[in-house]
This record gives structure tokens, sequence and C-alpha cells, in this order.
């Protein structure tokens, strides 16, 4: 890396330590960047790549870097929302089993649940792949267009 | 009388619907879209259920949607505003076999009168004048023509499934009539998913004046007079009077019957319009008939004191025409402006975006119909309509006084309107004369530059 580099993230540091912030993260044209306050308040730098490399070492040195400390809580959870209105069930009949709970691994072809409109049952996909990690909806009530149904890690 | 109602419409006149329910005691269930999340009525209903994205065809006119959210609200009654759903007959038929009351008329009465040829021939059965033209659908160019020569130039070549002034295209002569006559048909396909056109002699310059009726499920219908509807640009309507500047006692008689007995022939029931051209010899003629509630229904109200949407909503109920209803005569002159979000110095470019600060006139005589606030967002997606400005006076210089009065004080920013354009009408001497026809906003917009300047008060943002 370049002195003038070295500069820059330092003068980041310094904002994050005034601002009290402890993640700071850039991705930019093959150049990514992630800085990590520890509990000393020190930021610690994750994993910085050159600039400028060659797309392929980048993968590279991607893959080979250890693991960084486990990111905050940083990662969004997807979402599985309704795409019509109606009432959310959890099983396909009153006593059977859930198609899904929290922890259930599914793709994009995984039925998660059933929405009931107008006497009708229409089996909801996930549309995504990941594992789940909430039941949001309740159980036997009115879900709207777009309202939450799953978060999904 | 009902329980609970789902209004299926947005805007200023899901907020119309909203507070007549909410002065009959009835509770509300507001559907909105995603772009809606902020309007006014959803925060005003009762409860209120989003059904889809952004666009109308993914939310206000998915109907299986709308239906859904009416079972899980428990609705007694749909009412379908304007425009959308209003005029789908398959709506309200889905209405009826759900046992879910369509606030409006019957789905086969709607059906008679939606389809403009169909109307056309209904009116002539039951007697009432139509513009000379095709005794139905012009299927060929050539058989176009004939009918041209036989009623004359110019000519309308108009959609049967159209309506609202669109679907509708002009011709002076035989060469551009076979290219309209194309064109026409193309783009009813595209617009309505049906080509069928038929023609209609071109009425040069008349006024548009309709006439609004009432009619409840027990065989009594009545007329609450006229609307003049002619201060149209683009065939959409801008400004609208009641009474008419040309009316006498003797024709509103003679009109207000033919109306009530072609809307008597279909059965119709609930509130509905019947829309006349007239000419400069005073002869009428039936054009169309719009089976809702319309934007310009606030100036029959005034005029004739009485709130149309809780008659609608009374009617609709089972209920009988409400007394000062049947009996209504008219008293006072309103006019109502459009206020659109458009910029009219710019050839009314519409103007979505943020309302920085929004201040609305008041004091006597002024009724203000609007959903939109300070802070409010205008969506790209609808109609650029934001609010209707309504003035009342004892005589009808008296109604434009108060409008140009009231529209100097109307005070929005963040986006462009119309304010400053029916500003300026209202102080033009033809409009102020009541000398105006159909083509009068597109002689004024071609041939003066309009005055847009608004009065330079500046409030406190």
């Amino acid at each position: 890396m370049e002195p003038k580099d070295f500069k820059e993230i330092k003068t980041i540091i310094d904002l994050m330590k005034k601002n009290d912030l402890s993640v700071f993260e850039i991705e930019k044209e093959g150049f990514r960047l992630k800085l990590e306050r520890g509990p000393s308040g020190q930021a610690a730098a994750g994993a910085p790549l050159p600039m400028a490399v060659p797309a392929k070492t980048a993968t590279a040195l991607t893959e080979s870097t250890p693991a960084l400390p486990k990111a905050i809580e940083s990662v969004p959870l997807k979402e599985i929302v309704s795409p019509m209105v109606g009432t959310f069930y959890r099983a396909a009949s009153p006593d059977g089993s859930p198609f899904v709970d929290v922890g259930k691994t599914v793709t994009e072809e995984t039925v998660v649940c059933i929405i009931e409109a107008m006497k009708v049952m229409n089996e909801i996909k996930a549309e995504t792949s990941g594992v789940i990690a909430e039941v949001v909806a309740e159980n036997g009530k009115p879900v709207q267009f777009g309202q939450a149904l799953f978060k999904v890690r | 009388m009902f329980e609970k109602v789902l209004v299926a419409n947005r805007g200023e006149i899901a907020l119309r619907v909203i507070r007549a329910c909410k002065e009959l005691g009835i509770r509300t269930l507001a559907v909105y879209s995603e772009a809606d999340v902020d309007s006014l009525h959803v925060q005003l209903a009762d409860e209120s259920i989003c059904i889809g994205a952004a666009p109308s065809t993914e939310s206000y006119l998915k109907i299986d949607r709308i239906m859904s959210a009416a079972e899980i609200g428990d609705v007694d009654a749909i009412h379908p505003g304007y425009g959308f759903l209003a005029e789908n007959p398959h709506f309200a038929e889905v209405c009826e076999s759900c046992n879910i009351k369509f606030i409006g008329p019957s789905s086969q009465a709607m059906q008679a009168m939606g389809d403009k040829n169909a109307a056309r021939a209904a009116a002539r059965k039951a007697g009432v004048p139509v513009t000379p033209g095709s005794d139905g659908i012009v299927e060929t160019e050539s058989d176009a023509i004939k009918i041209a020569k036989k009623i004359g130039y110019p000519v309308m070549i108009k959609a049967t499934a159209g309506g609202g002034g669109r679907g509708m295209r002009m011709a002076h002569n035989e060469p551009s009539l076979q290219s309209a006559f194309h064109s026409a048909r193309h783009e009813a396909e595209k617009a309505f998913g049906n080509d069928q056109v038929y023609l209609e002699k071109l009425i040069v310059n008349p006024h548009h004046v309709e006439f609004q009726i009432v009619a409840d499920s027990h065989g009594h219908m009545v007329h609450l007079g006229e609307r003049d509807c002619s201060i149209q640009r683009r065939n959409q309507k801008v400004i609208e009077e009641c009474p008419s500047p040309l009316m006498t006692a003797r024709l509103r008689k003679k009109m207000g019957h033919a109306a009530v007995k072609l809307a008597k022939s279909v059965g119709y029931e609930n509130a509905g319009t019947i829309e006349f051209l007239v000419d400069q010899d005073r002869h009428f003629y039936f054009i169309e008939m719009n089976t809702r509630i319309q934007v310009e229904h606030t100036i029959t109200e005034e005029v004739y004191g009485c709130d149309l949407v809780k008659e609608q909503i009374r009617i609709a109920a089972g209920e009988p025409l409400s007394e000062h209803v049947a009996h209504a005569t008219p008293r006072l002159h309103a006019i109502e402006c459009r206020i659109n979000a458009e910029d009219p110095a710019k050839d009314f470019q519409p103007t979505p975006g943020r309302i920085d600060f929004y201040y609305a006139p008041g004091g006597r005589g002024v009724r203000i119909d609007s959903h939109v606030y300070t802070g409010y967002t205008v969506p790209p997606y609808y109609d650029s309509l934001i609010a209707k400005i309504i003035t009342v006076g004892a005589t009808r210089i008296n109604a434009i006084e108060r409008m140009r009065r009231a529209l100097d004080e109307y005070y929005i920013t963040g986006i462009k309107t119309t304010v400053p354009f029916h500003a300026a009408i209202m102080r033009n001497g033809e409009f102020r004369a009541g000398n105006y026809d159909t083509g009068f906003i597109e002689r004024v917009m071609s041939s003066e530059k309009l005055d847009l300047t608004s009065p330079p008060i500046r409030l406190h943002e």
C-alpha cells in the first residue's frame, strides 16, 4: 500500500474514534476495507486489501484471509413478505405440522406457509435461500400485501 | 344501515367517502398501495390493508386482493369511488356474488350504459335525442366514409369501450378520416382492449352539460339539475359550474326529463350522470352516461343542498330517497376548480413531489375537498388531482369573485400547481360573461399570455 493510503486510513480511524463509530466498511473498484474498533478502543484493521489488485488475486486473498472477528449483527436478515392479502397459516391443516420452523434451511422453491384468500389456500414459496431466523407473522392472523412473514439469514 | 364499508379508491374521493361514512356512524376499511402508506384517508380510516405495489394494476385494480381485504375486514359494502373499478361491471358482479353490497348501480345497468354505443342505442330507443352518427359499430373504413358523407364533416371517431374523454379522434375530411379511423381503433385496442368504434357528428364548440340523477331501489328517481363542464383541456374537465350559464327553466325541464327517462329505461339505481352536448341553438344531444359518482358532484351538493355520497350509501342500504333530495330545488350558484399537480407554464407537465407547505383558503362559501397536507408527497403513479376548490355565491358573479379571492389565498409550495391558471381564468372576460364552450381553454392558451403570477404572500415554512 502507498503512504497516501495509510494516511487516509489513519484519518478514518481518528474519525471513528472521535465520533464513537465501531465499524467502517468501504468497497470500491476491487478494493475493500473494513475497520472494526475492538474493546480497547483501538481500531483493528480487518483484512485490508491492497488497492487496484487484479480481481483474480483479490478473490484468492479474500478466500485465504483468516475469518474476520465475527461481524456485528451487521448482516441484514432477508425478509419473506406476503405477495397477497389473506390469512397466514403455518401448516397445511389445523393439526398439521408447520411447513418451516426457526433453523430450517430453505431454498427458493420451499413452501414456507399458506395464505388463504377467498377460501383458496395459496402455497407461498420462500423465493430466497437461507435459514429461517424468525417467524414474524402470527398463525391464523390476517396479513396484507408486503407484510413480513419470516426473516431469513 | 351498513356497519362497515370498504373504500376501494384513493386520494380525495377516498377521503370524501370516509367522511360520509363517519358522519353516518359507519366503520371504514381503507385499502391502499405501497405508494399511499402516508395518505390521509388511510390514517383516518378505522382499519387499513395494503393491497399491493404502487402501480394501479398491482393494487387498486386488483379485484382479488380487494375482495380478500373485504373478507378479512368483514365489510358489508364497498364504495368504488370514481375511476379504477367504479365502472367495471365484472367487479360489481363479484361483489354481488360475494354478498357484499356494491354502492352504485347493478352490474347489468352498468353494462347497459357503460358500452357507449349500446348507451346511444338505449337513448334512441327511449326517444332521447342523440348526436347524429352511426347506427352502431363501424366495422370498415369504407363504412366510415359512407356514414361521414351522410352526416357531414367534421366527425368524431369514438371507442365504444372508452369514456372520460379518452379514445376519441376527430376527422375534418375524407383523407383524414381514413387515417384517424385506423389509429383510433389501434389506440382503443391498446387502451381498452376493445377496438370497436362508432362515429358521431362533431358538434362545433358545444357546451358540455350533464344532469345528475339519483334513484333508490324502490323505483323513485329524480334529477338534481345540471352542471356545465365545458371548460376542458384535452377533453379533461378543469372547471365546472352549477347551474349552467346557458340554461333556461324550460330547457332544464326538457333535458332533466330526458335524463330520467333514459336512466329509468335501463333500471338504473343509485347516483349517475347523463352527459349531453348543447349546440349554439340550444339543441341537446345525449353522448354518454357515467354510472358512478363524479368528481364534480360537489357543486350539485352545494346548489341543491344535499350530500350525494351519503345518499349513495343510504340507497345502497335499501333506504328510500331522502325527502330533502326528492324535493330539492336549486339555490345559489357554485363553481369548482380542479387543482392539479401540473405546471401551467410548462404545458401542464405533471409535477409529482413533496408539498413543502400547504395552506388552503377558507371563509364563507369556500369548500376544499383535498387529501394533501404539508409534507405530503404527491406520487407519480396516479392522476394529478390534488384538490377541488368549490365556491358558492348568491349569484354567478359572486361565486366567481369568491373563487378569485380564495385562489389568491391558496398557498402551495414544493410543487407547481394549476392554482394560478384557475385564478387567471376567473379574471378572464369571456369566462366571466359565461361566453364559453368546449373550445375555450384551447383558444385562451393559444391566443394570450395568461398572467400566472401568484400574489406575493409568503408564509413561514
